[in-house]
């Protein structure tokens, strides 16, 4: 450490720094939700550039600070590639919707339940444990290659990450809580889920974690009342299908966004979908497709233990025709429908099927 | 006492629901969408129900603005409508008033699982709107469960 440098008496202190700032003047006024994201969108400071040239961790109308060296090599430096309309919003309904799953649940309505329910419970709680790691590890990767000029998008993000460990734990305790415990891995994170963090660009990596992944999964939460037998579990379900409902609109938001702004891009996007709708039954990431120990698992929840596994995979086939027709008009709304109506998609061929 | 259904009653549960602070957390919140309610009636002769009344409930962040009656044609605006027959209705909110909350399969995500043609619906068909009933669920399900709280006389 070098001795303190010995000013001359009379020394006038330098405050130019004061003189280096962004947009001054600024007043945002809170809006009746509070002061959100939306209400301090002002000038300079809610101008999210069309490129960013952003490397050095600069917080958005922030003054530059010439010759600072990079702290970060984004990746992701052009807006159409990660933006959407509503990230403000979605945020804000990120941080206002937040539960425990410490607290919120009512963990004391959970009984003892016959040994083949509780298994397969068990094993639907390991598996969404394995998925949920996913949902948080990959976003979290594309947090870091993103320009702090499109910070909101990256708060969405931020929060989708907090809201998977809290799926990831919720799950987890759902299976030590009732004399059962975990199950051998399903291997539902190999396969189709796994190659989510293959992806090379994050439109890739949102069509097959939101609108693919999270949509299957989102079907699954919400059918998850029809497989509880308490509260606890009805409240697991419930909550976490609001999780990734947002999540979902996040891609659907994205991508529409995308189908707008890069119509270059378009056919990119189709050959994303492509491959994500050929593992949407086969794969193992969906666990009213056909991969045995969760569809086999499912069955049994909904049908009332292994006796009336008939009748719940007779459930399990109205959960799978409500997730193919809910994925096609996700797609639809987020402005790729076209590939139902050319005949690109096998989707509504295979929902034809099932229906039949 | 109101009468379901009404603007009065829609009133008296939004009163119940934004004065209670505990309805803003535990996975509730700010939540912002307008969802339509509609009472079906059996249709004489046919074997379809017919729409008797139509309600359209305001959520604005933390805060119910209310039910508001409404034409037929107001089921095109909304996000998503919940219908059900005014029978089913009823049973719902009697097991909201008897156990203080909906219980087993009187929940609205329970509802709209178990009926064929579901809950939950739209006329416009955007499952990015039609989503938000998935999205705010558990604050739908705390304002229907202040109704219990709310003296309620059925038509």
């Amino acid at each position: 450490m070098s001795e303190a440098v010995q000013l001359d008496t009379g020394h006038e202190l330098d405050l130019g720094w004061m003189d280096q700032h962004g947009q001054w003047d600024t007043k945002a006024e809170q809006s009746k939700y509070g002061l959100t994201l939306a209400d301090i969108q002002i000038g300079e400071y809610g101008d999210a550039p069309v490129e960013s040239d952003n490397q050095t961790g600069r917080p958005r109308g922030a003054a530059e600070r010439p010759g600072s060296y990079r702290i970060g090599n984004y990746a992701v430096r052009t807006k159409s590639e990660i933006w959407l309309d509503n990230a403000s919003f979605l945020y804000e309904e990120a941080l206002q919707r937040q539960w425990s799953s410490a607290t919120d649940i009512p963990w004391h309505t959970i009984e003892p339940l016959p040994d083949d329910i509780e298994q397969a419970q068990c094993t639907m709680d390991t598996f969404l444990t394995e998925v949920e790691f996913v949902a948080g590890d990959v976003p979290a990767r594309w947090i870091s290659q993103t320009t702090p000029d499109f910070f909101e998008a990256r708060n969405v993000l931020l929060c989708q990450v907090m809201d998977e460990s809290r799926h990831m734990d919720v799950f987890r305790k759902r299976a030590l809580a009732n004399g059962g415990g975990l199950m051998k891995a399903t291997g539902g994170t190999a396969g189709v889920v796994g190659s989510i963090d293959l992806s090379r660009d994050f439109t890739e990596m949102s069509s097959r974690l939101h609108i693919s992944g999270e949509g299957a999964v989102l079907t699954i939460f919400r059918m998850g009342e029809l497989m509880a037998y308490n509260d606890a579990e009805k409240a697991i379900y419930r909550l976490c299908a609001q999780d990734e409902a947002r999540h979902v609109a996040f891609g659907v938001m994205h991508m529409r966004y995308m189908a707008e702004t890069a119509p270059e891009r378009h056919e990119e996007i189709h050959c994303y979908l492509d491959e994500a709708e050929r593992g949407i039954l086969a794969g193992s990431q969906n666990p009213a497709g056909q991969f045995p120990t969760t569809s086999e698992s499912m069955a049994i929840l909904l049908g009332g233990g292994k006796k009336h596994f008939d009748e719940g995979r007779n459930k399990l086939i109205a959960i799978r025709r409500r997730q193919l027709s809910e994925y096609i008009k996700r797609v639809r709304s987020a402005g790729f429908g076209d590939r139902f109506d050319n005949g690109r998609s096998q989707v509504p061929e295979i929902l034809a099927d099932i229906a039949a | 006492m109101a009468r379901f259904p009404s603007e009065a009653w829609f009133g008296a549960v939004a009163g119940v629901f934004n004065g209670d602070d505990s309805y803003q957390g535990a996975g509730g919140g700010h939540c912002n969408c307008t969802a339509g309610l509609v009472i079906e009636g059996r249709n004489e002769g046919k074997d379809e129900d017919v729409v008797e009344e139509v309600f359209v409930l305001t959520f604005e962040g933390a805060e119910c603005k209310g039910g508001v009656e409404a034409d037929e044609a107001a089921l095109d605006e909304v996000d998503f409508y919940m219908h059900m027959p005014r029978v089913d209705w009823r049973e719902m909110l009697e097991d909201i008033r008897d156990h203080g909350h909906a219980t087993e399969n009187h929940t609205l995500n329970s509802l709209d699982l178990e009926r064929d043609d579901g809950l939950s619906t739209s006329k416009h068909g955007d499952q990015y709107r039609e989503d938000l009933f998935f999205r705010y669920n558990q604050t739908l399900q705390f304002y229907f469960d202040a109704s219990a709280r709310v003296k309620t006389a059925f038509s």
